[in-house]
């Protein structure tokens, strides 16, 4: 278990906490050369809010796409980021130097949208998705020739990005989350069980059923498009080998 | 040096291209995909997914959303 993410944030005691913090720490005025006065180990609000500008706000577009990708609009994922970094900044004291900053910043956002976004936007599939057994939702394994499959990876090549971006909205929320964390992000199955507060099981349960779905949606929209896909993945229902 | 063959190979590809693997395996996997067209062409499909869904999903905060974080940010340390 890393350390970086065991800083106590909720969506609901960040604001608490910097009022708090407030009450009850001496902190000094505000430092234009931000070299902290006197105080050697508490960093003042000022030099505290550099350190956040140099070190957390170069993941704004990242943190920002996925949002896009959480939200699916740009309005509320604005409003998502926003509120993440607020939440961050209003943390960062806790926040370990060192530690894997962009993690942390993920486990913030990720919960964020879980807490407030996620309530209002009535995912259908929510809470059933984990119970469906890894067969229901087939293998992940062609059980095509290898030439059909060489064109099914040159379909998705060509596909435009809309299509890419419709398909991984079209798949359930768990197993998007999972896919996007892994392969947009590259985030390790740990870090992706830490973020998501699940067991590095039901990560790669997820992942592999998101990235099966998306499969088969992106050779989809191929077909529509004209491209020549064969039915390249095994068909629902039937048993993998796993 | 011996093949750990396609159900091995094929069970154990998405860990694969994730980097998920202990390094006995990602050895196993890498020497079965050069020889073996059939996996090689399905992994070949599991990179390009990934690398799709990356380029697909890049976006630039809008300068709006700078703006307002920055200044949210100046608005909470002068409170005090």
């Amino acid at each position: 278990m890393s350390m970086l993410l065991e800083a106590p944030m909720t969506s609901h005691d960040a604001g608490l906490g910097w009022a708090a913090m407030n009450d009850t720490t001496a902190v000094p005025v505000e430092d234009p050369r931000g070299d902290g006065g006197e105080r050697e180990t508490e960093l003042d609000d000022a030099t505290l809010r550099r350190l956040f500008e140099e070190q957390a706000l170069p993941f704004m577009d990242q943190l920002y796409a996925a949002g896009m990708r959480m939200t699916r609009n740009p309005a509320d994922a604005a409003d998502l980021v926003q509120e993440t970094f607020v939440k961050a900044f209003t943390a960062f004291r806790q926040f370990q130097q060192g530690t894997n900053l962009k993690a942390w910043l993920y486990r913030i956002l990720t919960n964020t949208f879980i807490n407030s976004y996620r309530k209002k936007q009535r995912d259908p599939y929510q809470g059933t998705i984990d119970e469906l057994e890894d067969w229901q939702l087939g293998g992940a394994e062609s059980a095509t020739a290898s030439t059909s499959r060489s064109a099914e990876a040159e379909a998705i090549d060509h596909l435009p990005d809309s299509s890419v971006k419709d398909a991984l909205q079209s798949i359930p929320e768990d197993f998007r989350l999972a896919v996007y964390l892994a392969d947009v992000e590259g985030f390790a199955y740990q870090e992706i069980a830490d973020i998501m507060k699940t067991p590095v099981g039901t990560v790669m349960s997820r992942l592999h059923r998101g990235r099966k779905l998306l499969r088969e949606r992106l050779a989809g929209y191929a077909r529509e498009r004209g491209i020549a896909v064969p039915e390249t993945t095994a068909p629902e229902k039937t048993g993998g080998k796993r | 040096m011996s093949d750990c063959g396609c159900e091995k190979a094929k069970s154990e590809l998405e860990e694969y291209l994730h980097q998920e693997l202990s390094a006995q395996d990602f050895q196993d996997i890498t020497e079965h995909l050069a020889g073996c067209d059939d996996c090689s062409t399905e992994h070949l499909v599991g990179i390009t997914l990934t690398e799709k869904m990356r380029k697909a999903c890049k976006e630039q905060a809008p300068a709006e959303l700078r703006e307002a974080v920055a200044l949210k940010l100046r608005s909470l340390t002068a409170q005090q």
